[in-house]
């Protein structure tokens, strides 16, 4: 594969819901791009649209009420919303994984954790017991887990948060995946733990070379995992840049004033307010007419109370949906 | 208890379901129930070698001969014999086999069927739900003996078919509780994780939701049982089910009721047997009930 080759193209994607008192555009007009190897980290609040991005590539989108209306999400040439459901099976867990928030509840509680892992295998692979008990304890070192050979016959009562996270990373990355997606995988998560698990992330992207669409709404973990990142808000992507930008010179109002709200161990003194974006996500029932995030913008003019921002290259693939860049 | 600690040195490694069987040890009614109930099978299953004549043997000298506590009774037939002479106690035990396979038929039935209609109703819910749980309604809204008497007075009596009309009765129960359990577990984290692993629906529901639903439907099946033997005497009583000469402890109550008052013991002690199987089950339905429940953990 060349090396501006495109593992998933998503373009213009639109995931609606519709719910009584009107339409949820959850995602409107989202586009992402991903490299094989590339992680993309994508940040914001919640319910900017974050989990809907990945449950719509999942194709996992619970219909009615939700529904794909527009946009084309392209995956190794072929479009996913197209698939049938029955081709898309076979994608979901081995071309494309996926990686919970919650490791205490996104475990069957009546079958063992080496079982659980063996299924996707059954699923996707044409393997006899033992091949899928060895690719099992394979996966379990895969992801440190210690004495995988009895590990695999734990229930996940019997695992820690830490360790039952593993396992489902240990799940995802069973099929060797070419793209997985980690939903907040790190949030229930405490610190020390949620380092690990970032290690033990970009150590496996790196051992099977996959892509990985990396969502959080901690900043400090995109610094950590990604290579670019997304910020999104209100189901739109605001700002695309690569994570050291975004770092240095964030452009977006938003970014900046996520970026800024970050405490800051030093510069915090005691009685001093934490910085803030004042105001609240706006309701998806009733968006601004103009640009999405003009009520809470600080650097907001008349103008962006009325018409919407398009997207704005700044070069080096670096875009921005600002008036302020026009 | 000791015995299950023994092979696990920390208690966070055992499966549940030692945890589960250490609560029922320690459920006293529930364990009574256990003992009924094993008593029940085994005597069922060791019914020809433990009855000491045939159930169904005439003998005209020894006609409603009383049991051995009463005078004129005798260590020949320690329950008596009813008016054909038949020994009693012979007539319970192998009656005891025909419970059990009404038991085991009507509930297998109510189960498999309840089991799979509740948790394809609750799995895809609209309209295959609504119909689905209305017909469940519909047999619900009978009373539930009356509609057995129609279904064996449609198929013609016998055992047979009362096992068959008792398993139809009982499908709502068993579809109501998997139907509830489903709707409960299809929100948790697990099925949606299961989905993303690529799983089919089917595989989802039997697979992954069906064995988080168990434990009411085990409560279920144990509660059944001990009703499935009372409708299955209540029928047999009414002539529906098991045919004479059949030993059956309903058929053999129907048989005594006119010599009540020259002879008690020909229908009081299948009454007694009927009474202890069902309180068995019913006593172990309650302990395990207790055990399984995971909101009513200490």
């Amino acid at each position: 594969m060349s090396d501006n080759k495109y593992l998933m193209e998503m373009k213009g994607l639109k995931t609606y819901f519709k719910v009584r008192g009107g339409v949820v555009k959850a995602v409107d007009d989202v586009s992402l791009n991903l490299k094989p190897g590339q992680t993309l980290g994508l940040v914001g609040e919640s319910g900017c649209g974050k989990s809907v991005t990945a449950s719509t590539i999942m194709g996992l989108i619970p219909s009615p009420p939700g529904e794909v209306a527009g946009g084309e999400i392209i995956f190794e040439g072929r479009d996913l919303l197209k698939l049938p459901e029955s081709k898309m099976k076979k994608i979901r867990g081995n071309k494309i994984s996926m990686i919970f928030q919650e490791p205490m509840t996104s475990l069957n509680p009546v079958f063992t954790v080496g079982d659980q892992v063996g299924e996707v295998l059954r699923l996707h692979r044409r393997l006899s017991r033992k091949e899928t008990r060895d690719q099992v304890v394979e996966a379990f070192k895969m992801v440190g887990i210690p004495a995988p050979e009895s590990r695999i016959k734990d229930y996940p009562h019997q695992m820690s948060g830490g360790m039952r996270q593993r396992v489902m990373i240990a799940m995802a990355l069973a099929c060797r995946p070419r793209l997985m997606i980690a939903d907040e995988p790190t949030t229930a998560l405490d610190v020390t733990i949620q380092a690990q698990i970032i290690d033990l992330m970009n150590k496996l992207k790196e051992e099977i070379g996959a892509a990985i669409l990396f969502i959080t709404h901690d900043l400090g973990v995109i610094a950590e995992i990604s290579q670019h990142v997304a910020v999104m808000y209100a189901g739109k992507v605001m700002e695309y840049t690569d994570v050291n930008r975004m770092f240095a010179e964030p452009k977006h109002p938003y970014t900046v004033g996520l970026l800024s709200s970050i405490p800051v161990m030093g510069r915090t003194h005691p009685g001093n307010r934490l910085t803030t974006i004042k105001g609240v996500v706006p309701s998806l029932f009733s968006l601004p007419k103009g640009c999405l995030f003009s009520d809470r913008c600080s650097d907001a003019f008349e103008e962006c109370h009325k018409t919407q921002p398009p997207l704005v290259d700044l070069g080096n693939n670096h875009t921005v949906r600002c008036l302020k860049y026009v | 208890m000791g015995l299950v600690n023994l092979f696990y040195k920390n208690p966070e490694d055992r499966h549940p379901f030692f945890d589960q069987i250490e609560k029922l040890y320690k459920n006293k009614t529930g364990m009574a129930g256990l003992i009924l109930i094993t008593i029940f099978i085994v005597v069922a299953a060791l019914a020809p070698w433990l009855s000491p004549y045939d159930p169904i043997e005439n003998s005209l000298y020894d006609q409603l001969k009383p049991p051995v506590f009463l005078e004129g009774g005798t260590m020949k037939n320690i329950l008596g014999t009813d008016d054909l002479g038949r020994d009693i106690l012979s007539r319970l035990i192998h009656g005891a086999r025909v419970s059990l396979a009404v038991g085991l038929v009507s509930v297998g039935i109510a189960f498999i069927f309840g089991s799979f209609l509740g948790a394809i109703a609750g799995f895809f819910k609209g309209w295959l739900d609504q119909l689905i749980m209305r017909i469940m309604d519909i047999i619900l809204a009978f009373p539930h003996i009356l509609l057995a008497i129609v279904i064996v007075a449609y198929a013609g009596p016998g055992l047979r078919n009362a096992m068959i009309a008792i398993g139809i009765i009982n499908i709502p129960r068993f579809a109501r509780i998997v139907r509830a359990s489903v709707l409960e577990e299809y929100e948790k984290d697990y099925v949606l994780a299961a989905r993303a692993v690529g799983a089919s629906n089917g595989r989802i529901i039997f697979n992954a939701i069906f064995p988080n639903c168990l434990a009411p439907i085990i409560v279920q099946a144990s509660l059944g049982f001990g009703a499935a033997i009372l409708d299955a005497a209540g029928l047999s009583f009414l002539g529906l089910g098991a045919q004479p000469p059949m030993a059956e402890w309903g058929a053999m109550i129907a048989m005594g009721r006119s010599m009540i008052l020259r002879a008690w013991w020909v229908m009081t002690f299948p009454g007694v047997a009927i009474f202890l199987g069902v309180l068995g089950f019913n006593l172990l339905g309650d302990g395990l009930r207790d055990a399984l429940d995971p909101r009513l953990r200490d």
